[in-house]
């Protein structure tokens, strides 16, 4: 039982920040490599406003704008001074590295003694202690659900319309006299301020804020979209619940690959060679080849 | 063939679901030991700690499991580490380092099993005890608090005329960066000044050390993972120069620093596991106990790399060495 319950809770917390990947990767076919640097820039964001003594909750807004402000520096290298997709990508992730260690005033910042969204006096008093074990589940559930809706509803507005048709087809954007540039940034601010709110819960779930957590989150966020995407593709779900769910079967491979006696430092390896499996059944490379052909 | 790698894929989500659920043998314990990069004071720390386990009366393979996990200095990995000790339910965690020890503290925050640090250079700083060295939680264990002042006192005794000394860190470790504080603090009581160098990765240590040699009558190592981990480029560098290079454990002295003021990880480990036996057999609480530090440094040095230096170490520091090597060993 605990281990679906880890599995659900990383799953969720990584779902989040997997959405954001979903609109960059997916829907604007923009590779965007910055999110390692966003997601730990949201986690130390919470934990400087946590031990400041901030109301937890409010960090998760706040993280949000931080991470939006991030993604709108990467649009803003790529679209006005016309650097490659990949390279802006790179550059912010570099620039975030030095920028979140600033931020947090050291590599490492606990914050276990203090109030989070998941341990904090009010919910103390209200929760019974037979709920308990599945509070963290619960809270991130709400969260999850409450930004996939939002980002259900904004896709289908006039502006989320755009969004979609800038990564299908960029001529139609220019054919309706608006600016592709600016869609594109638009896209990648809302995408990595999803990736900074998840990087704000992680923070708070593990309870400490560490400068290294973001490595491998790209893939992390790519795996997910990709196992969701493929695997539930003639299913009548909306893309945000498929990649919602990738992020969860990933987490799930995570677990049984480390339950099966694999040993952690191989890892990474397993980590691609699942990521490449997906990639082969779901035909998605091909598509991709041919887009950058 | 598609087919078949779709087939494999359900088959190991499904694993995933069923997975962890382990059967427990009767009068066995299992403990975890969560260690967070591989380095030879690590390994030290965690032979020692099996060692001190086995004096109190739990042996691998009799009445004690030992599952080992290496999390490769990722945070990530630290976590599901963690995360999968607790869910395989064991008796006891040991976390060697600091990310390890916090990521296993989260973890088992709402379980009922104790978590035994160990090289957890600030426990306080860390959130994992009090000012007082009580527990935050249900954990317990021991500090590798680094001897700045013995060190510096060694190095002054060695090199009278030496100024500046130069310490390598990387910014990316909380444990370097205490330590840098303390070195600075200290410095001046012994005529020093402290010329400090931050890297990121290793990629940047040759680079970092060639700039760093060019201004330093000496360079002082922390335990710092990423810069112990290239010391034998950095010791190259400095040969090149006729630089000292001073460590901080005795496994660096081996591999050719001149010499050290350092901890035994190996007599660290083994004190942290007499008080994880004392957990295991019930007579303490680790939420009780406070967590412990080595007070003693000892001092070790190496013969070959003084000769190579053309240095001299005074007779009555050689006289009180733990060990001196006459070799580097590669």
């Amino acid at each position: 039982m605990e281990v679906i319950i880890g599995i659900l809770e990383e799953g969720l917390v990584y779902a989040i920040m997997a959405l954001g990947v979903y609109i960059t990767y997916r829907i604007l076919d923009f590779p965007d490599l910055s999110v390692d640097g966003t997601f730990p820039l949201g986690s130390a964001i919470a934990a400087v406003l946590i031990v400041k003594g901030i109301n937890p909750l409010l960090t998760l807004p706040i993280a949000f704008l931080a991470g939006g402000l991030s993604g709108i520096l990467t649009g803003l290298i790529h679209v006005r001074l016309k650097v490659r997709d990949l390279l802006s990508g790179i550059i912010m992730m570099t620039a975030l590295y030095s920028l979140n260690l600033r931020i947090a005033g050291s590599a490492n910042l606990p914050i276990f003694s203090k109030s989070s969204i998941f341990d904090n006096p009010l919910l103390n008093r209200i929760i019974p202690d037979y709920f308990r074990p599945y509070l963290v589940l619960a809270i991130l559930l709400i969260i999850a659900a409450i930004m996939k809706l939002i980002l259900d509803i904004y896709l289908k507005t006039r502006s989320g319309y755009l969004l979609r048709a800038v990564g299908d087809n960029d001529t139609l954007v220019t054919s309706l006299a608006k600016d592709k540039g600016t869609v594109k940034i638009v896209g990648l601010a809302i995408a990595n301020a999803y990736v900074a709110l998840a990087g704000s819960i992680y923070a708070q779930m593990s309870g400490f804020f560490e400068v290294s957590t973001g490595t491998g989150t790209v893939v992390i966020g790519l795996a997910s979209v990709i196992i969701g995407t493929n695997l539930f593709k003639r299913m009548p779900l909306r893309a945000t619940t498929s990649v919602i769910i990738g992020s969860i079967l990933y987490k799930a491979c995570v677990a049984a690959a480390i339950s099966f006696g694999m040993e952690a430092r191989d890892l990474k390896l397993i980590t691609s060679i699942l990521f490449l499996l997906i990639l082969v059944v779901s035909h998605d490379r091909k598509r991709r080849v041919k887009a950058n052909a | 063939m598609k087919k078949i790698i779709a087939v494999i894929l359900v088959m190991v989500f499904a694993a995933a679901i069923f997975g962890g659920c382990n059967k427990k043998d009767e009068g066995v314990v299992t403990i975890g030991i969560g260690q967070f990069a591989e380095h030879a004071s690590l390994d030290n720390c965690r032979e020692g700690f099996l060692a001190g386990l086995e004096e109190a009366g739990y042996k691998e393979g009799e009445n004690l499991k030992v599952l080992v996990e290496n999390a490769s200095a990722d945070t990530g990995t630290a976590a599901q580490i963690a995360d999968n000790f607790i869910s395989r339910k064991v008796d006891l965690i040991c976390a060697i380092a600091t990310p390890m020890a916090q990521s296993a503290y989260g973890a088992a925050k709402n379980t009922k099993i104790p978590v035994i640090f160990t090289a957890v250079t600030d426990p306080v700083i860390a959130e994992l005890a009090k000012e007082d060295k009580t527990p935050t939680g249900n954990t317990t264990g021991t500090s590798d608090k680094l001897p700045v002042k013995e060190q510096l006192n060694m190095i002054r005794a060695i090199l009278p005329e030496a100024k500046k000394i130069g310490i390598m860190y990387s910014t990316s470790e909380a444990n370097s960066i205490s330590a840098i504080e303390e070195y600075k603090s200290l410095a001046g009581n012994y005529g020093f000044e402290i010329v400090e160098s931050g890297i990121a990765t290793t990629a940047d240590i040759p680079l970092a050390a060639d700039n760093l040699l060019g201004k330093v009558d000496c360079i002082s190592n922390l335990t710092d993972n990423t810069v112990v981990s290239s010391l034998p480029l950095i010791l190259e560098k400095a040969a090149q120069r006729n630089i000292p290079v001073f460590g901080s454990e005795v496994e660096q002295v081996k591999i050719g620093c001149l010499a050290a003021e350092g901890l035994d990880y190996f007599d660290l480990g083994k004190q942290t596991g007499r008080m994880a036996a004392q957990v295991l057999k019930g007579e303490r609480k680790a939420s009780e106990m406070k967590y412990e530090i080595i007070e003693e440094a000892s001092f070790y040095c190496n013969k070959a790399a003084a000769d190579n230096l053309g240095i001299t170490i005074p007779e009555d520091l050689v006289s009180e060495a733990k060990e001196v090597f006459n070799t580097i060993a590669e």
